[in-house]
């Protein structure tokens, strides 16, 4: 079973063990490093360790398909900071100003950075339950059921409505609608799909309420859950890595 | 015990009621199979049972429902699903979990079960499922029969005292709902529960169901044993509702003066009847 | 005609779901694919039309390989009707739906005007209404309506009575039967006993990704040990017929142990019964 987008892949790699707060915040300081630094070779570091964690977690082959993703978006960004960013030497000029090797390393910069902050949170959805991760949320965190379940129910919902926009995109190839052509001519022709989609999202939103209020959804509290989500001593470490990488970035940045 | 006593229900966007002044008493520990055709009121009169109207469907809602003395209606939601255990049509997005064993932990979680007594809890009702071997796989990896079975162990594992069931096995080939049924069954009489399923498919009720209500515009129009209902199969055929072949296999030979017996609920007592007719 | 030559196919890196899959369908013919869910039925259907293309192997419709055809040309070629109408309606009215197909292709002209409207009289469906708002009978008819106007060659057909009862089961299926006497190849699948009984001329039974049987429907149905390993169970009436030749020495060999309809049933157990009561008297 290889998964859906966002489905849990079970295992039981460190950070599959890990406490799910830790987990989330340890990738949430490390979106905050990658942020805060503009260091290449702190940024080599977060993306050393999104592989050694890739690695770990037997994810390899989902990292690689999320950071050509990440790469595909960031390149749009990463454009508008070539054209619009004129420093270093100048190598090709502009009306309103030029190209030059700083705006390349900017460019670089922005796409390393996307994907060096993006794998780490991606990782932590594909290797936390969602239930893990909103009891933890609700235990530790004490956040309010309702939102825990909010968020873990949209989550959840996408591979769902990803599965049924494959099949209503699948039904309507099978009528001769050619889906296989320029980015502009498929939303062109998605569209009109959204409508399918809406009406059975809303029946499965509304089916999926019922059921969670019959099973006792309304009676739930911060002691409900069977699960405790005490933190480990590598939890502790992990949360401090992180942060110290959090401290090295800022102290870089102010040094530079 | 179930009491309904002249229940009417409209739906706030509906003109006419979908359920007309329905009476009923359903004993513990009844298997009870409802059909009808599409349209008839059928699955709103089994959300009659587990409180879903009135509570989530807004709507004129006259007589009441009172499961072992309590009023559905005013009794809220939560309250009413302490007492009667639900299973949706649609169990693909009635799962809160990727995980097995976290599905069943829910709703035992919610109704604040006793922790020394939830790992019993999960184990029984795993099992009476037959799906120990599930506990730690991943729901998305369950075949449409498996996923089947973890939505019943999540809410037998809550002990109901009804189980309502909506289509079970709309989405499942014939040896996975004969699967289900099995189960269902076996389950229903250890444990007293009394059993509402709507379902489409006759045959199947007509094997399992202690009982059946024949449900049209909005009413129900037969009730009692299979056997007992069946013998009208073509007064059902009128309102849309076919018999199991088997059925009308007989009942043709009981026309024609050739068979005295009961209707026939399945292949086997029809096998019998004929054998009656051949010696 | 459609042709599997030793198909074998599989979704993205997973097992094969098909292995060395081979049949062929000729025009006119009505098979129906039986076997539990996951036995790769639902598969060879996507196969048929190229939504999926095979692994190895080769699926050809009227020769051509699937894997050469564009999406138009399959879609002109095969319609198919999915399990669930909702995926497939996307119009705002049912006059639209059923004119979408004739849109896609560029044939939106007036003789599609014209079998549009040919088909909102046959199935008595009112033009203006909104889809999403009729019932799930009345929409998988919609569907299949919207794929059978377009008159293709060959229908496939994914559980086609799913979710339906016993009207609307009539209704779809009567409405397949009668594309087919017309000449239109049918291929369903369908979990129905009674309906693949009533229904297709041939079955193709398929278990664990391979064809176990290949015939016509009743030769199938009466085979022990097909049904064993397919974890089907006969229509009823076959049911009975085949326990009674199994259990009574008497039938073996009688119209009672051959009967597959509830006609053939009935009369065949009547004169059974009357001869039987006329030896008696006789004796007497």
């Amino acid at each position: 079973m290889s998964g859906g987008f966002l489905e849990y892949v079970p295992g039981d790699s460190f950070l599959h063990r890990m406490n799910p707060v830790a987990k989330l915040a340890s990738a949430f300081l490390l979106v905050i490093a990658c942020f805060a630094t503009s260091s290449p070779a702190l940024l080599a570091l977060v993306l050393v360790v999104d592989a050694v964690l890739a690695v770990r977690c037997d994810m390899v082959a989902q990292t690689i398909g999320l950071a050509k993703a990440v790469c595909a978006f960031s390149l749009l960004l990463a454009l508008i900071a070539l054209l619009f960013t004129p420093a270093g030497d100048v190598l090709v000029a502009l009306p309103w100003g030029y190209v030059g090797t700083g705006s390349i390393a900017a460019a670089v910069l922005i796409v390393v950075r996307l994907v060096a902050c993006a794998v780490p949170l991606f990782l932590v959805f594909y290797v936390t339950k969602l239930t893990d991760m909103a009891n933890a949320i609700v235990k530790v965190l004490h956040v309010p059921y309702k939102y825990a379940f909010a968020f873990t129910s949209t989550v959840r919902f996408i591979p769902v409505f990803m599965n049924d926009m494959a099949g209503i995109m699948e039904a309507q190839t099978a009528r001769g609608v050619e889906f296989d052509g320029s980015l502009a001519k498929r939303i062109r022709l998605m569209v009109p799909l959204c409508v399918p989609l809406l009406v059975s999202s809303v029946r499965k939103t509304n089916s999926a309420a019922i059921a969670a209020e019959v099973r006792g959804f309304n009676l739930r509290t911060r002691e409900s859950g069977y699960k405790d989500y005490p933190f480990a001593a590598f939890d502790v470490a992990a949360m401090a890595a992180s942060a110290a990488l959090v401290a090295a970035a800022v102290a870089l940045g102010l040094l530079l | 015990m179930i009491e309904i006593s002249n229940l009417t229900f409209r739906y706030r966007e509906g003109s006419a009621p979908v359920v007309r002044d329905v009476s009923l008493t359903i004993p513990d520990g009844t298997f009870v199979g409802i059909t009808g055709a599409a349209g008839s009121g059928k699955s709103t009169l089994t959300y009659a049972f587990n409180g879903i109207i009135p509570h989530c469907y807004p709507g004129d809602f006259y007589g009441s429902v009172v499961i072992d003395g309590l009023d559905t209606c005013t009794a809220s939601l939560t309250d009413v699903s302490r007492l009667v255990g639900s299973v949706c049509q649609d169990i693909e997005s009635q799962m809160v979990s990727s995980v097995v064993e976290d599905e069943i932990l829910y709703g035992l979680e919610n109704f604040g079960v006793p922790k020394d007594e939830i790992g019993r809890r999960v184990t029984e009702a795993l099992d009476a499922m037959g799906i120990a071997d599930l506990r730690h796989r991943s729901i998305a990896g369950l075949s449409g029969g498996q996923k089947q079975k973890v939505a019943v162990a999540s809410v037998i594992a809550l002990e109901p005292r009804v189980l309502v069931l909506d289509e079970p096995t709309a989405e499942l080939d014939p040896a996975s709902s004969v699967g289900v049924f099995e189960l269902l069954r076996r389950y229903a009489r250890e444990h007293g529960t009394t059993v509402i399923v709507v379902e489409q498919k006759i045959a199947l009720l007509s094997e399992y169901a202690d009982e059946l209500l024949i449900v049209d515009g909005g009413t129900v129009v037969f009730r009692g044993a299979p056997a007992e209902v069946l013998a009208h199969s073509d007064e059902l055929l009128e309102i849309g509702v076919n018999c199991p072949r088997a059925t009308s296999l007989v009942n043709r030979l009981r026309r024609r003066g050739l068979f005295a017996g009961p209707a026939a609920r399945n292949v086997d007592e029809a096998v019998a009847a004929c054998k009656e007719v051949l010696a | 005609m459609i042709e599997f030559k030793n198909v074998s196919a599989s979704y993205a890196e997973e097992l094969p779901v098909l292995r060395d899959v081979s049949f062929a369908v000729p025009d006119g013919d009505f098979v129906a694919f039986v076997g539990t869910n996951g036995a790769g039925k639902s598969t060879t259907m996507r196969l048929v039309n190229g939504l999926l293309k095979p692994t190895s192997g080769e699926v050809l419709i009227d020769g051509a390989s699937t894997r050469d055809l564009k999406t138009s040309e399959l879609a002109a070629k095969v319609g198919f009707l999915f399990q669930n109408p909702d995926r497939q309606i996307c119009c705002e009215t049912v006059r639209e739906e059923l004119l979408f197909g004739f849109k896609v292709l560029g044939r939106a002209d007036a003789e599609a005007e014209a079998r549009v409207d040919a088909m909102v009289e046959r199935f008595g469906f009112d033009p203006d209404a909104e889809p999403f708002l009729l019932n799930r009978g009345t929409r998988q008819l919609l569907a299949l309506a919207s794929i059978i106007v377009l008159e293709p060659p060959v229908v496939v057909l994914d559980e086609p009575t799913t979710g339906l009862d016993f009207r609307e089961c009539g209704k779809v299926m009567d409405a397949i039967a009668a594309m087919n006497a017309r000449g239109t190849t049918v291929i369903m699948v369908c979990h129905d006993m009674e309906v693949v009984g009533d229904y297709a001329r041939r079955v193709i039974a398929m278990t664990a990704g391979q064809v176990v049987a290949d015939g016509p429907t009743f030769e199938v149905l009466r085979d022990r040990a097909v049904l064993e390993r397919a974890h089907l169970l006969p229509p009823q009436v076959v049911g009975v017929s085949m326990r009674l030749g199994e259990e009574l020495g008497v039938c073996a060999g009688t119209p009672v142990a051959a009967a597959n309809t509830l006609d053939e049933m009935e009369r065949a157990l009547a004169d059974a019964a009357g001869a039987g009561a006329a030896r008696g008297e006789g004796a007497r």
